[in-house]
């Protein structure tokens, strides 16, 4: 599968383990598909649940980092006495210490700086660290420290870069690679043979992922052992890197995360905090804590690239797409990342002849990182809001045009059928639970007040895979304890696995305690992110259940002296559907009583060769556009999502409607502002940084869950959802807005200044 | 990081006016705006002078055709109070929109009226004029949300709700000082940058704000507020406006037009309000205020639109008093 994109780019997926024999479907289900609560929503509502941020150790000090505050500098000078002077002060770490030059930001075959880097290349760079005794001694250590910096020029966005002269980034051109172009048929023949042709040009925001919990670690040296409890969507991949950077065995560096406060894409790698704070744990002997000030999150742990994106579309009378081209350049910030943002435009519909380019340039800010559906909610803002118009253009509905193009292949991946393909059935049952065409019909009028209806569609091009283990224990009382590496990272990874280890068992969600994330302990999981976790982990997760249930079928048969093919469990009993007479407690089984504990492990079974499996997506949004102010209000907001099964409608629920809320943001408020004149970020706080607040989201949010297993491709059925349900929204809205007004708005996030400029003289 | 500070509770005004009056001592009421600045090192303090202990400073009171709103009352009490709403729904539409929720029961009446500038320069670790620098970063700068009106040399614009609604009404404020009280008429307790740029209003060191007399307007008088925000809560004026309108039916006696979000004051839309004095209030009349009320406004390079907020905001705001 292309994989271009999403999250795992870079690397190759390490091969998958032996795979268990396939299970069949399940025929019926008892607790995969119940609205069930949290299994651990009492620890995190009560605040008992121990979050990274919120660990403490005996001896532990705190630590923090020293930042460049230019947009691009070299560092002549660093003084760390001071700072060694100040009371409570243990150790301090500059670009000369030991361990500074540990190689970082590896990509393209090499690093491009390293841990403490004396070429700052966005503000916020690492420039020094410092442990002390406690919090506010590390603040003033870090004010202590004497710093002399050579201020140079800088590029702040994708113009600058690209511009002749432009200060580089890096040696040579500010471009990240070769532009990449994909093509099929013939753009040219198609725009020609169009009646009617739709070209614009669009441009996103920056956004922040801003995670409700900041970025960080505690670290504590056991011998040449090292413990990190770390705030990550990927345990495993944080302890791959420590490893690397500190040059240890892999079993030397634990990496534990139960629980962790949202990530959205920005914790799917190793801080340099954390190594830092292995650092400075080494240098004191001491535990060292190092969490990021929110401030210091904005400018050095991600954020979604802004794209400039020209849209060009052909169709024939009809509505049949003749021609689609699509060129997008983005900025990757100061290190190599993806700034790609197409891949979308050259599937969502079926067109013959396609074109898309995707550019990627260097500028002087913090590096891009995947954000929740990495290119894709641009993607959609560009590519949804041209379809809006070409819809305009030829008299049809935007719904009909969408549906006239529905695509029955993945026409750039072998045109391969998808084994469920859930676009058309978002969008029909997405309209009607939206009342999509009476809405649409009512005239938004004249008034200054004026309402109008808008949808957008998507999918996200990947649904995960192996490898995935999963160790299941069945206790001698019939209660079991479900092991795994994943991560959950706010999305109810833990409940829904517990609910499929339940199914396999017929034993109670409440009867399985649930032990993850944590390399000492759990089976390798790939990171939490990209949508995968479900459609990857919870195969794993039903197999090794279903080991373990295979065992006690075996151990009841031996007991009972019937043959294995008669039983079957329910509610925590063996038993035989059609004798009655035989009931037989797992607790009571002799062989589990003598065994203590069955082990049952799953791995994840590859995918299926000859298909294409990915989640879909329809959102319809109401607003209400103040035309004289610009003010938009999102009325309401219905999301269809084709995710494959639903195993747990409220996880479900929660999912979409948290994924519309961001995809709000995007449209209206979230934007990373950085100063002209100085290059440094004027929002780097949660004030000015915009994010929706409870005001900002509608009343009236309501999620279709298509709910059609996708059984050809999982055990479970199960696709995505993460991604998909934040995708389509902005454009959705967007085009809502036009319809309510006439106004089209390029530009995100809408803004009543964006709103004002662009209505221009159409107001009235 | 907060810095270190000695923290006094004293238990008199006189005792507190007297602390306040030291070097390095500042006051503090809801601390929703100060801490933040003490945290992000907007100003500094040695001495944090807390207020919580002068009962006298708090509540709202009905007296003899005014209304005593106390330094300590809360945002939230004024947004609930019986006869703000009653009699000055533009207030208590002033004190609703306020931040949020939590913000609006921890911040103060006092508090709000002395707010720092929420110019992102000013907030963020750029050393400008306003902070003891040597340039306005704004004026090169992104100054999508800075004055249009009232800048000079310094262009913030003053982040209160209340203020501009407060002045519509004829409020005073009520001083203490070491040299004993003063009483101000509100709009003269704020201080333009051309005047000084170090400072925001007319307090001396040591001198607090204890109290603001709202004159009870006469029957008939019709006052309203509203603001354009960036989002729909927790955030500060892009552009708004206060009125206060005096007469009968649809005609307009006098008019006090003052726009928040625009000015590094709450800023009085004169021409708009002679506009009005007399009129009747007709769509035309209001738009040709709306006009008057954005007339000389000097845009910086990001922030033309609130030319046209001010224009539509006037316009909108009058015609829903009719
Ligand atoms: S507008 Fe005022 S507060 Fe803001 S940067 Fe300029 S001088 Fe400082």
């Amino acid at each position: 599968m292309d994989n271009s994109g999403t999250y795992f780019v870079a690397g190759a997926l390490p091969e998958a383990a032996t795979p268990t024999e396939p299970l069949p479907p399940w025929t019926s289900t008892r607790v995969v598909g119940a609205r069930l609560p949290r299994v651990d929503a009492y620890e995190r509502v009560s605040g008992t649940a121990v979050y990274p941020i919120d660990v403490v150790l005996p001896e532990m000090l705190y630590a923090g980092i020293l930042r460049c505050p230019h947009p691009h500098a070299r560092v002549r000078r660093v003084d760390l006495s001071p700072a060694l002077a100040l009371p409570g002060v243990r150790a301090a770490i500059g670009p000369d210490s030991p361990g500074a030059d540990i190689p970082w930001y590896r990509a393209q075959g090499r690093a491009w700086s390293r841990l403490l880097d004396r070429h700052c290349r966005h503000q916020g760079e690492e420039v020094a660290a410092v442990a002390a005794e406690t919090p506010y001694q590390v603040a003033d250590a870090l004010k202590a420290i004497a710093v002399e910096y050579e201020v140079l020029p800088f590029v702040l966005d994708e113009e600058q870069a690209t511009a002749p002269g432009a200060p580089p980034v890096h040696e040579g051109s500010n471009r990240v690679g070769e532009p990449a172009v994909y093509e099929r048929g013939d753009v040219a023949a198609g725009l020609a043979a169009a009646a009617v042709v739709v070209e614009r040009t669009f441009r996103t925001a920056c956004e922040l992922h801003a995670p409700m919990e900041v970025h960080g670690s505690v670290v504590r040296w056991d011998g040449n052992r090292l413990t990190v409890w770390d705030t990550t969507q990927g345990v495993f991949a944080v302890q791959a890197e420590v490893a690397r950077a500190l040059g240890l065995p892999l079993a030397h560096v634990r990496v534990i995360g139960h629980y962790m406060g949202g990530g959205f894409g920005a914790k799917l790698e190793a801080g340099k905090y954390t190594v830092l704070a292995a650092l400075l744990a080494r240098a004191t002997g001491r535990p060292v804590k190092l969490f990021l000030p929110r401030e210091d999150t904005f400018l050095a742990t991600g954020n979604r690239p802004a794209n400039r994106l020209t849209v060009k579309l052909g169709a024939a009378r009809d509505g049949t797409l003749t021609a689609l081209e699509i060129t997008s350049l983005g900025a990757a910030g100061a290190y190599p990342a993806s700034a790609a943002a197409t891949f979308m435009a050259t599937e969502l519909y079926a067109c013959p002849n396609v074109r898309a380019r995707d550019e990627t340039v260097f500028i002087h800010a913090g590096r891009a990182r995947p954000m929740r559906a990495p290119g894709y909610p641009q993607c959609a803002w560009a590519l949804e809001q041209a379809m809006d118009e070409l819809a305009g253009k030829l008299g049809m509905d935007p719904l009909a045009l969408r549906l006239k193009n529905v695509p029955r292949t993945a026409q750039r991946r072998g045109n391969l059928p998808y084994s469920t393909a859930g676009l058309e059935e978002c969008l029909r049952r997405g309209a009607e639970a939206f009342g999509w065409e009476r809405a649409r019909r009512a005239r938004p009028g004249r008034a200054t007040i004026r309402r109008g209806v808008g949808m957008a569609a998507c999918f996200w091009g990947f649904s995960g895979g192996p490898p995935s283990t999963a160790i299941v224990k069945l206790f001698s009382d019939g209660s079991a304890t479900l092991t795994m590496g994943a991560s959950d990272i706010g999305t109810g990874t833990k409940t829904v696995m517990a609910m499929v280890a339940a199914e396999e068992l017929a034993i109670p969600v409440e009867r399985i305690a649930v032990e993850h994330a944590d390399t000492g302990t759990t089976p390798y999981a790939t990171p939490s992110g990209g949508s995968k976790t479900v459609p990857t982990d919870s195969p794993a997760v039903r197999a090794a259940a279903a080991a373990v249930r295979r065992q006690v079928l075996e151990l009841a048969a031996a007991q009972l002296q019937r043959p294995v093919e008669e039983l079957t469990l329910r509610e925590g009993r063996v038993v035989t559907p059609a004798d009655p007479s035989v009931s037989l407690p797992m607790s009571a089984l002799e062989g589990l009583q003598r065994q203590g504990v069955l082990v049952g492990v799953g791995t994840r079974a590859p995918n299926p060769e000859g298909t294409v499996t990915i989640p879909f997506a329809a959102h319809f949004a109401e607003v209400e556009v103040n035309t004289a102010t610009g003010e938009v209000r999102v009325l309401r907001v219905v999301a269809a999502q084709d995710s494959g099964r639903v195993l747990n409608r409220l996880t479900f629920d929660n999912q979409t409607l948290g994924g519309v809320v961001m995809g709000l943001g995007f449209a209206l408020t979230e934007e990373r502002v950085l100063d002209p004149a100085t290059g440094r970020m004027v929002n780097a706080n949660l004030h000015d940084y915009k994010l929706p607040t409870m005001l900002d989201v509608p009343v009236e949010m309501a999620c279709v869950a298509i709910d059609r297993p996708d059984e050809a491709f999982n055990s479970t059925g199960t696709k995505g959802l993460g991604e998909p349900a934040t995708i389509p929204t902005a454009a959705a809205v967007a085009n809502a807005i036009f319809h309510a007004t006439g106004v089209r708005v390029t530009d995100a996030p809408i803004t009543p200044a964006r709103f004002l400029a662009a209505a221009g003289g159409k107001r009235g | 990081m907060l810095p270190h500070v000695r923290h006094v509770r004293p238990a008199t005004l006189g005792e507190a006016v007297r602390l306040a009056a030291a070097p390095g001592a500042v006051v503090h009421a809801g601390g929703t705006d100060l801490l933040g600045c003490l945290r992000d090192g907007v100003c500094r303090a040695d001495t944090l002078v807390s207020l919580a202990g002068l009962a006298e400073l708090r509540g709202i009171q009905e007296e003899r055709g005014k209304l005593r709103l106390g330094a300590l009352a809360t945002v939230a009490e004024v947004a609930a109070h019986p006869v703000v709403r009653r009699l000055l729904p533009g207030l208590a539409q002033a004190a609703a929109v306020v931040g949020s929720p939590q913000l609006r029961h921890q911040g103060t009446v006092g508090g709000n009226l002395c707010q720092k500038p929420r110019c992102w320069y000013y907030r963020g670790p750029f050393h400008c004029l306003r902070k003891g620098g040597d340039t306005c970063y704004a004026v090169a700068g992104d100054n999508r949300y800075h004055a249009i009106f009232g800048g000079e040399s310094c262009y913030y614009v003053h982040p209160s709700d209340l203020a501009p609604m407060l002045v519509a009404l004829g409020a005073l404020a009520r001083l203490a000082g070491p040299a004993g009280g003063r009483v101000v008429p509100l709009e003269k307790f704020y201080v333009l940058p051309e005047e000084d740029f170090t400072h925001e209003t007319v307090l001396q060191p040591g001198e607090l704000l204890t109290e603001v007399v709202v004159p009870l307007p006469p029957a008939g008088t019709r006052t309203a507020y509203r603001k354009v925000g960036p989002r729909a809560a927790w955030d500060f004026a892009l552009a708004g406006v206060a009125l206060a309108l005096a007469g009968e039916g649809g005609k307009v006696r006098t008019a006090q037009v003052v726009l928040a979000g625009v000015a590094p004051v709450p800023w009085r839309a004169t021409a708009a309000e002679k506009l009005l004095a007399e009129q009747s209030l007709t769509p035309a009349v209001a738009a040709r205020a709306g006009e008057a009320a954005a007339g000389g406004a000097r845009p910086l390079a990001g922030n033309a639109y609130k030319v046209e907020l001010v224009r539509q905001l006037v316009r909108e705001a009058l015609l829903a008093l009719v």
